[in-house]
């Protein structure tokens, strides 16, 4: 059978181990360089109800809107020039496909960035580059305006204006979340939806886990290494049972060792657009929770981005090729250790 | 007794899921089958039967989860038999002579990814 069958697209998975408490620590800079999230998922072992002081910080995540055919020159006008040199909104234009339709999007750092297929790229006369991940002929460009060093009036501003108004007057539905501005004086004009992060919580009874050793990141010592955890928790969040028999027909998929059972464990999942402003205060706070004695030696905090944003990590390009999976995990340990996972699929940056 | 924090440490592995993790589902030209899970992989194991032969048909792959009123499943299977799954499952085209097709939701070299799939997700 012909070789190029049993290949497949490359994927990346970077695994750092550090302590929370370490100065030079990247932990808080990691998760917010990862700009749009979609939804995270929390492991708590030994757990039954959500602890008081996690639910508030879950349950003050930050809203999110949703405003329909949103013109992306409104972006150019005075008022949201100005809201974008205060520093900080996410942008996110909504059910538009990374490989198939024009995708923009906004980073707090005051970047417009338009991933535009062929025919808008030259319809709009902006300059930018072709996309890293096209094949032989080049069919979707990145262009990238930096709203903040744009100034009202000057001739860069008139031929900006004059391309996303008259030229190609592009209108997309937008997510919009975070900042320091207050979005709903911006959105005033628009016909906008203001949405909260829906919070799920599923208790799981008598779950066999995996030992994990904090000073063990790659599972040298006979335990648990990254890929075999990061699959664990995939089976947990999708609830696939471990306990197969070793005659089953169906299925081999078995809880990788040495391992340990656990009486229960809470799983919480938060759905919406999450600033990774939230992200952070969710981090101190299972940091503080771990602070006091507890049964579980470890927590963990699973971030999904999204699939079809331009971006991923920083400002580097991403793109959808089989799938567009771009996510990060902490685990958090009783010693203030972490893990940090960081996985990407074909189209995708090294995370930083 | 104050343990000394780990110093730090980074890995950056290529490639080295075993494993693609496949979310798919069956759809069924009249809505009126129902299958059991040993059923539906067998379908499957047919389908790689027919195309790649009885050596073709033999590499294992795994049923993580049925959904029996879906017909919804999350497949496990190393990644050098993705392809030829892949292929296999797209030219299944019936079931106890019911015309059907499989159709493939999420693909990924990392289960964790298939339970935040913001294509499938209802955010607003």
């Amino acid at each position: 059978m012909s070789p190029e069958l049993e290949q497949c697209p490359r994927s990346l998975l970077v695994c750092e181990k550090g302590n929370f408490k370490n100065e030079k620590s990247r932990h808080e800079s990691q998760a917010l360089k990862h700009s749009f999230n979609c939804r995270i998922s929390l492991l708590i072992p030994e757990c039954g109800r959500l602890p008081v002081m996690l639910e508030k910080v879950l349950s003050n995540f930050s809203s999110y809107f949703h405003v329909q055919d949103f013109p992306v020159s409104t972006f150019l006008e005075e008022k949201w020039l100005d809201a974008v040199k205060k520093g900080g909104f996410y942008a996110l234009s909504s059910k538009t496909r990374i490989d198939e339709d024009n995708v923009v999007a906004v980073l707090p750092s005051g970047q417009l960035i338009l991933s535009l297929d062929k025919d808008t790229y030259e319809q709009l006369g902006l300059e930018g580059r072709p996309s890293q991940y096209s094949h032989r002929k080049t069919v979707r460009h990145i262009v990238t305006v930096d709203l903040k060093s744009l100034v009202l009036g000057t001739k860069k501003y008139q031929r900006v204006l004059l391309c996303l108004k008259e030229r190609v007057p592009l209108k997309t539905d937008f997510l919009f979340t975070g900042g320091a501005v207050s979005l709903l004086d911006l959105l005033s004009k628009q016909l906008y939806e203001e949405c909260r992060p829906a919070l799920h919580c599923r208790t799981l009874q008598d779950l066999l886990c995996p030992s994990l050793i904090p000073s063990d990141l790659k599972g040298e010592s006979g335990s648990v290494t990254p890929t075999q955890f990061l699959e664990w928790l995939g089976a947990v969040s999708l609830s696939i049972s471990c306990d197969n028999q070793a005659t089953s027909f169906l299925s081999t998929y078995a809880c990788p060792e040495p391992q340990s059972s656990v009486s229960q464990a809470l799983l919480c999942t938060v759905t919406g657009l999450i600033s990774p402003q939230d992200v952070c205060k969710l981090l101190t706070e299972i940091r503080r929770y771990l602070d006091e004695p507890k049964l579980t030696s470890w927590v963990s905090l699973t971030v999904h981005g999204c699939a079809d944003s331009p971006v991923s990590w920083g400002s580097a390009e991403h793109g959808f090729h089989k799938g567009g999976e771009n996510f990060y995990n902490f685990v958090c340990f009783q010693n203030q250790d972490y893990w940090l996972h960081m996985a990407t699929g074909a189209k995708d940056a090294c995370p930083p | 007794m104050e343990k000394k924090p780990t110093p730090y440490e980074r890995v950056v592995c290529k490639n080295t899921s075993l494993y693609h993790y496949m979310k798919i589902n069956l759809v069924f030209d009249s809505r009126n089958k129902s299958l059991s899970a040993e059923q539906f992989k067998q379908l499957i194991i047919t389908g790689l039967k027919d195309l790649y032969g009885e050596v073709g048909a033999a590499f294992p792959f795994d049923v993580l989860t049925f959904n029996q009123t879906e017909l919804s499943a999350i497949l496990r299977v190393y990644h050098s038999s993705l392809v030829k799954l892949w292929s296999a499952i797209t030219l299944i085209g019936s079931y106890e002579s019911v015309s059907c097709a499989f159709r493939v939701t999420q693909v990924s070299p990392f289960l964790l990814a298939l339970s935040g799939n913001s294509r499938e997700m209802e955010v607003f």
